[in-house]
């Protein structure tokens, strides 16, 4: 007769009972408390897996990058030329404008320079997580630009350590600004993916490739209308936004205190900020 | 040995790709393992998730119908005896 041998088992801690899955929903409970619990070094403990992830993106994008035909290269490259000669001139407009606006402005600004550890399309909701915080001098309600003075977006929680900036783009985030050469007033909704969306009355005359600004040291530019939605039966049209920067590959960004213009813009859209 | 690879992955994917390939791996884990998109949604929203982008953390609220239908559709499917 065969011997069956029953091997004694915990019938509660059974390693052949667990799923992966089970595996998977612990360690993500376990990621949320350290969250929580203990946030500055839940992001300790992340930040060197995000830089990793950064690295192998810059990687895989120059692997690939490396397939495209030199011809595409070469008229991209002529184009860019272009754009930028022009670009150039409109900056030295600007300057001379951002000038006359700064001999009015008797409040000193402290820039701080903080990196990016998590960004969009990584980070779904549109938000930044930059490897500065409290300790830092970063505090709440600072607005956040990117190269060349570019507004992105607001600090919208601070660590000691770590802060979190949501984005103009951020479902949900609504700032008020400015649109055209005549600067007409409208309200910016972020609608995701680095995107931003606007209403307006279709007798404003608005085009697209209108620049878009928001309060600052002055209006400064967040984006261009790159399409106009328009029903014949509404008065309204929509503005579809492309920010100036590309928000999917911030790797630093700049961070002050814009003064009350910028709160008082941003708070009209939400009561939580302080 | 693939449920274990593809649990990795889509968790792994949270950190390291756009959300819209870990939403792909979190579909296809879910056949074989149905708390997957949960867990994957929980740790999308513990990384990202920002209050000012709205009260309901969506990724672990979409996760979760997710999980509840693949746990559905699985008990559906499991074979048995009809009497």
């Amino acid at each position: 007769m065969k011997k069956t041998f029953l091997a004694k088992r915990n019938a509660l801690l059974s390693f052949a009972n667990i799923s992966w899955g089970s595996l998977a929903l612990a360690l993500a409970v376990l990621a949320l408390l350290m969250r929580l619990l203990v946030p500055n070094f839940f992001w300790r403990m992340t930040a060197p897996v995000f830089r990793i992830a950064d690295s192998a993106a810059a990687q895989s994008h120059a692997f690939f990058a490396s397939f495209t035909a030199a011809t595409i290269l070469t008229l991209q490259n002529e184009k860019l030329l272009n754009e930028n000669a022009a670009l150039a001139n409109e900056n030295q407009a600007l300057l001379q404008k951002v000038a006359g606006q700064g001999a009015l402005s008797k409040q000193s600004t402290k820039n701080i320079i903080a990196g990016v550890i998590a960004r969009p399309p990584a980070s779904p909701y549109d938000t930044l997580v930059l490897s500065g915080g409290d300790t830092s001098g970063i505090s709440l309600g600072q607005e956040v630009f990117g190269a060349g003075g570019v507004p992105l977006g607001v600090v919208s929680a601070v660590l000691p350590d770590f802060s979190r900036v949501a984005l103009f783009s951020t479902p949900g985030m609504v700032v008020q600004g400015w649109v055209g050469r005549s600067n007409i007033p409208l309200t910016i909704f972020g609608s995701g993916g680095g995107a931003m969306k606007a209403s307006l009355a279709r007798s404003a005359g608005v085009t697209v490739g209108d620049v878009v600004s928001v309060p600052g040291p002055g209006a400064l530019p967040i984006g261009s209308v790159v399409r106009i939605d328009s029903d014949p039966s509404s008065p309204m049209v929509t503005l579809q936004i492309q920010p100036v920067l590309n928000l999917f590959s911030v790797t630093w960004v700049e961070l002050r205190d814009t003064g009350a213009a910028f709160v008082r813009a941003f708070s009209w859209a939400t009561s939580t900020l302080p | 040995m693939m449920r274990g690879m593809f649990t990795l992955a889509t968790l792994a994917s949270v950190i390291f790709f756009p959300w819209p390939f870990s939403a792909v791996l979190a579909f296809a884990s879910a056949s074989l393992e149905p708390l997957v998109p949960l867990a994957a949604g929980l740790l999308a929203d513990t990384l990202y998730y920002t209050p000012y982008a709205g009260a309901l953390p969506v990724f672990t609220f979409y996760g979760a119908v997710v999980s509840i239908v693949a746990v559905f559709v699985r008990s559906r499917m499991r074979a048995g005896t009809i009497s």
